[in-house]
């Protein structure tokens, strides 16, 4: 598999990957603000976000519509459009991409659900290696706890109720987050993970990010010559949530 | 009606027995014009009236994402990889909640173009097929498939004599192979037939002439068919 840099383009590609919980969100968010502030031309694109997709996927959730396959398909054909739209053509324009969760989340969960490894790694080969993945690596219970501290109501498919695991929404929640490890685990040599402990302090892990990226990757190549406005990422504008639209923590996670 | 089962063409689908699926999968391909829709709808009154119970697929017609996929069309904004896995999704929806079940009860199943008009269309705009054959890896090998094939000089006469135009995505207009919709049509359908003879090489479906009458055709398809239905 080949990376952006393998391949020439000027951007570069950055992921992170990790459990519900595992706080990849916080460190990729916190990256992101510090090479805003360093003046480097920077998005940020996140699993599961594109417009277009998103009302079916919705749908198929609140419905619970969607199979192993389906539940598979309609997250790739989310992923392209980010991809396709957004993704390829920022990295053409020389941008750091910042990707919170990438194709590894789609193959991990997919084959957890059942879904065989060589398909769904074959409908996801049109995309590139991230030219840095950093997998933010809690224990099984610190993330867990994170998030079923406050006693949140789990989706459905969020908490993988689909599988069959259990009845009880925290138990099918543990292990299929427990399952879905076991795979992130499994790949982890095959993709270059670079492995953070996120059972550190945040400001200790964000110390260790930014110097892996500023290692890996020649910043001031990537500075902005003048001042103009940063493109509007999906993140930054989004709306209150709508009484009909109550499930997008859902979407962000699950 | 023996019990004949039936095969994926690839890793199939999650938790489904290949062995489980009776009932017969009989697919018509062809253009818009080709005469697909009335010979269908000639083929399901005459297995009914024979007692045969059916059940009909088509392209974009899923729960899950029909309107939505409608609706993206509409504005045209959609890549061709993107384009590729929402009708993949829409397939393999209809494919998980309409035909595996009937194919299990023992239905005879006919769909209204299937997965060879998908990857036709994505072979058009550039899609690799390996990664197509593997995408659609999901479908179940159809008991026949015959494909309507007429000379796009015909098409667009049948076209423009039932709606007085040709339609922009059976044009390929977002190819740009021309600006000219008549042109455009010509080129489009005459690259969807390459791609579909490029097809018959792995999938060797019937390609039965429809630039002959309903009827003639229609007697063509009901003989093929009744000696399907014929074998143990």
């Amino acid at each position: 598999m080949k990376t952006f840099a393998d391949l020439q383009f000027p951007g570069r590609l950055i992921a992170v990957e990790g459990l519900d919980g595992s706080g990849k969100s916080t460190q990729i968010y916190l990256l992101k603000r510090w090479l805003e502030a360093e003046g480097i031309k920077v998005y940020f694109s996140e699993w599961n976000s594109s417009e277009l997709v998103k009302s079916a996927t919705s749908k198929g959730k609140k419905r619970e519509l969607l199979t192993p396959t389906t539940f598979s398909l309609i997250h790739a054909t989310d992923f392209a459009d980010r991809y396709e739209r957004h993704l390829m053509p920022l990295l053409r324009a020389g941008y750091i991409v910042l990707c919170d969760r990438y194709i590894f989340t789609a193959f991990a969960r997919d084959v957890t659900r059942g879904c065989p490894p060589d398909w769904v790694r074959g409908n996801y080969s049109f995309a590139c290696a991230p030219d840095l993945t950093m997998f933010f690596k809690a224990d099984l219970d610190v993330s867990l706890n994170r998030i079923l501290e406050g006693r949140p109501k789990l989706k459905f498919f969020e908490a993988g109720m689909d599988l069959r695991l259990s009845n009880d929404p925290y138990e099918s929640f543990k292990i299929f987050q427990g399952r879905i490890l076991d795979q992130y685990l499994a790949m982890t040599k095959e993709f270059n993970f670079v492995i953070i402990d996120a059972n550190q302090a945040v400001e200790k892990q964000q110390v260790i990010v930014r110097k892996l990226v500023s290692d890996r990757i020649d910043l001031k190549r990537f500075k902005r010559r003048s001042l103009l406005p940063l493109p509007p990422s999906l993140h930054s504008r989004r709306p209150e949530p709508e009484p009909e639209e109550l499930d997008k923590e859902e979407d962000k996670m699950a | 009606m023996n019990n004949s089962t039936h095969r994926f063409y690839g890793h199939g689908i999650p938790h489904v027995d290949s062995e489980e699926l009776g009932g017969r999968l009989i697919v018509v391909e062809g253009a818009d014009g080709s005469g697909r829709s009335t010979q269908i709808a000639d083929l399901v009154s005459w297995l009914e009236t024979s007692g045969h119970a059916t059940v009909q697929v088509g392209l974009k017609r899923s729960t899950l994402v029909s309107e939505e996929l409608e609706r993206a069309q509409d504005g045209n904004v959609l890549s061709r990889t993107t384009l590729a896995l929402f009708y993949a999704t829409d397939f393999a929806d209809q494919l998980e909640n309409l035909i595996l079940p009937a194919l299990k009860s023992g239905f005879i199943v006919l769909a209204d173009r299937y997965i060879y008009t998908l990857m036709a269309r994505d072979m058009v705009r550039g899609m690799d097929e390996s990664w197509l054959k593997n995408l659609y890896g999901i479908a179940p090998e159809p008991d026949a498939v015959f494909y309507l094939s007429v000379e796009p000089e015909e098409l667009v006469q049948r076209n423009l004599s039932k709606t007085a135009t040709l339609d922009y995505w059976e044009s390929g207009m977002d190819l740009g192979f021309s600006r000219d919709l008549f042109d455009s049509f010509l080129k489009y359908q005459g690259a969807m037939g390459e791609a579909f003879r490029q097809l018959q090489k792995t999938y060797h479906f019937d390609i039965i002439d429809a630039n002959r009458s309903v009827s003639v055709v229609n007697k063509e398809l009901r003989k093929k068919i009744s000696l399907l239905l014929a074998e143990e």
